[in-house]
């Protein structure tokens, strides 16, 4: 700092500063009064975050060398889970499932909201209600939605009406193993859709108008301004949700357990799903959660890309 | 026209590009459609006769309204009971959320405590963790804890939600420092502080709160079927899907009467407060 001049400006200035420098560094004997409140209030959040949040998060890693029995208490039993878990060929198939529902979740599913954003975007009458709409599903609950596209799937439901009205033959889109994932994947993006092209239509409406004025003038078609402008300028945000829509569909286990538990013959039945059943349909936690731990190391790989991907944009 | 979009009046004048939005029009038109008739089709086959719903090919309106399919749905199960358990996980959730986040969010925000940055991170921590490959031994932990079969199995985890906690904290931020200072002069201790003006301030985000704690009480059928085992219990959702969705001999009509119930509500709520829930549809771009 060195040496204070002293006049009488300075001295008042410098007591401001060094009460204040009190205040941000107090003495040892003040520091719990002061902050007595502030500790008060984290220490519910903290207790709740420990029990309920880590404590689970690590005795996964735990309880996957476990042997977990309600009865007569926990043993260690070392690799046996995993060992067990790479001899059962379902795992291989669950993989194989899952990454192919993920793939018919960006081919049929990803790029929908981005192109209705942009379309809805340019909508001059009824912006407002074809929002709503398109949001519409997606508050309507699980259970619901499983009854009501059970009924339009159905061999006599809907669907098989309009396909009749072209002349196409009836397709059991449910209990038909060709078609049984298509199907799911095409009900939740009926459902889904909605809020994520919320999010792109902010996206797309924060795009300054005058841009497209400047292209426009220098000759720029439509599909160029889309091209060249409304899509570089949405690239991290899509980037974002296709990160975000990976770590989902990757864990997806509700649609295939409720819908078809998993068959017609185990073609829905994906790695959360397997997962869930080894836990509670065959009771044995261990090895559920040792399909927990091995999911946590792919996902982290996701989840420190969707960190980084955050920091820049936020 | 006042606005432009990517289009300028003057391009809607070339025929081609007159045909092309044509057509992009005609598409959400579609898109509009496939979006409601789904949930105009329920209502609509709630008040069917059984034997129209399951008639081929499906007509769009009831040959004849029967208006008694909703007595029937209402006695089929115990909706009051089922209602009453979900608003009941709903309320103790919310309340869990306002008290031990909202106070650890203020804290953070406006307190300041040494290490608050490390309780800051320890608390974020969990938002890249994904959630399904803790599932089980969660459970595993309710068990152990005794808490399974209670309604504190729901009221206490609800505690611990990283992103709205994030939410909040944001929220906090945003308010201006003066207004704390001027109450700590007049002599206001942190709680009253928290009570008299960062909670009456900050009913925006508790509003929005409320709204995605009300939805995931209201459609979680999974995780509520796992930890509560006896029916008393169940919550809305969990009973529909065990006594509706996995019925075996039981009228059509009736399913979708009670399908249709089910949806009502959150379509109000949805419909009431379309302005948070647009809102904080770009909030959870930000989520984890």
């Amino acid at each position: 700092m060195g040496e204070p001049v002293i006049s009488p400006g300075n001295m008042q200035q410098n007591t401001v500063k060094a009460s204040a420098s009190v205040s941000r560094k107090p003495r040892r004997g003040s520091n719990w009064k002061q902050y007595m409140w502030g500790y008060l209030f984290l220490v519910p959040a903290i207790a709740i975050f420990i029990v309920f949040l880590w404590v689970p998060i690590i005795k996964g890693m735990v309880y996957s060398f476990y042997n977990i029995d309600f009865v007569k208490g926990n043993t260690f039993v070392g690799f046996d889970n995993y060992v067990k878990v790479f001899h059962n060929p379902d795992v291989l198939l669950s993989v194989r499932n899952t990454l192919y529902y993920m793939l018919l979740c960006l081919v049929i599913g990803f790029w929908v909201p981005i192109a209705a954003s942009i379309a809805i975007s340019e909508l001059r009458w009824f912006q407002g209600f074809a929002r709503i709409a398109a949001y519409l599903p997606f508050v309507v609950p699980g259970v619901v939605l499983y009854g009501m596209w059970r009924w339009m799937y159905d061999p006599v439901g809907p669907i098989n009406a309009l396909l009749g009205w072209f002349g196409a033959d009836p397709v059991s889109f449910i209990s038909d193993g060709r078609w049984s994932m298509v199907s799911i994947v095409f009900m939740e993006t009926w459902q889904q859709f909605g809020s994520a092209m919320l999010i792109y239509l902010a996206g797309v409406l924060s795009i300054p108008r005058d841009w497209y004025e400047a292209a426009e003038i220098d000759g720029a078609g439509v599909w160029a301004r889309i091209k060249y402008i409304t899509l570089p300028s949405m690239r991290n945000l899509i980037v974002l949700m296709l990160i975000l829509q990976l770590i989902g569909t990757s864990q997806a286990y509700q649609s295939q357990l409720a819908l078809l538990d998993g068959g017609p013959n185990k073609a829905t039945l994906t790695y959360a799903l397997l997962t869930v059943k080894y836990a509670f349909t065959q009771l044995d936690y261990g090895a559920g959660t040792a399909l927990g731990v091995l999911m946590f190391i792919v996902l982290s790989v996701l989840g420190v890309l969707q960190y980084k991907l955050n920091k820049e944009e936020y | 026209m006042k606005e432009r979009g990517i289009l300028s009046p003057s391009d809607l004048q070339k025929p081609l590009n007159k045909v092309v939005y044509g057509l992009m029009c005609l598409c959400i038109a579609v898109m509009t459609f496939t979006m409601l008739y789904p949930i105009a089709m329920t209502m609509f086959n709630g008040l069917k006769s059984n034997q129209e719903v399951n008639s081929f090919p499906p007509r769009f309106f009831p040959k004849e309204w029967h208006w008694d399919n909703f007595p029937k749905a209402w006695n089929y199960i115990d909706l009051p009971m089922f209602l009453k358990n979900t608003l009941l996980i709903f309320g103790g959730n919310l309340l869990m959320t306002i008290l031990v986040l909202g106070l650890a969010s203020f804290s953070i925000s406006r307190i300041r405590v040494p290490y608050s940055r490390a309780i800051y991170f320890f608390i974020l921590l969990t938002l890249f963790i994904p959630a399904s490959s803790y599932m089980i031994p969660n459970f595993v932990n309710l068990k152990e804890l005794g808490l399974l079969n209670t309604y504190w199995a729901f009221w206490l985890p609800a505690g611990a939600n990283a992103y709205y906690f994030l939410l909040m904290k944001n929220f906090f931020d945003g308010i201006h420092p003066e207004i704390f200072e001027a109450a700590r002069i007049d002599g206001a201790s942190e709680w009253t502080s928290y009570l008299r003006i960062a909670v009456p301030l900050s009913v925006p985000i508790f509003a929005t709160l409320a709204i995605f704690i009300f939805s995931t009480a209201w459609n979680d059928w999974f995780w509520p079927s796992l930890v509560m085992h006896t029916e008393d219990k169940y919550t809305l959702a969990t009973a529909i899907y065990k006594y509706v969705i996995n019925a075996r001999n039981m009228d059509s009509s009736v399913k979708f009467s009670i399908l249709f119930m089910v949806m009502i509500p959150p379509i109000f709520v949805f419909l009431g407060f379309q302005k948070f829930i647009m809102r904080s549809v770009s909030l959870s771009a930000v989520k984890g």
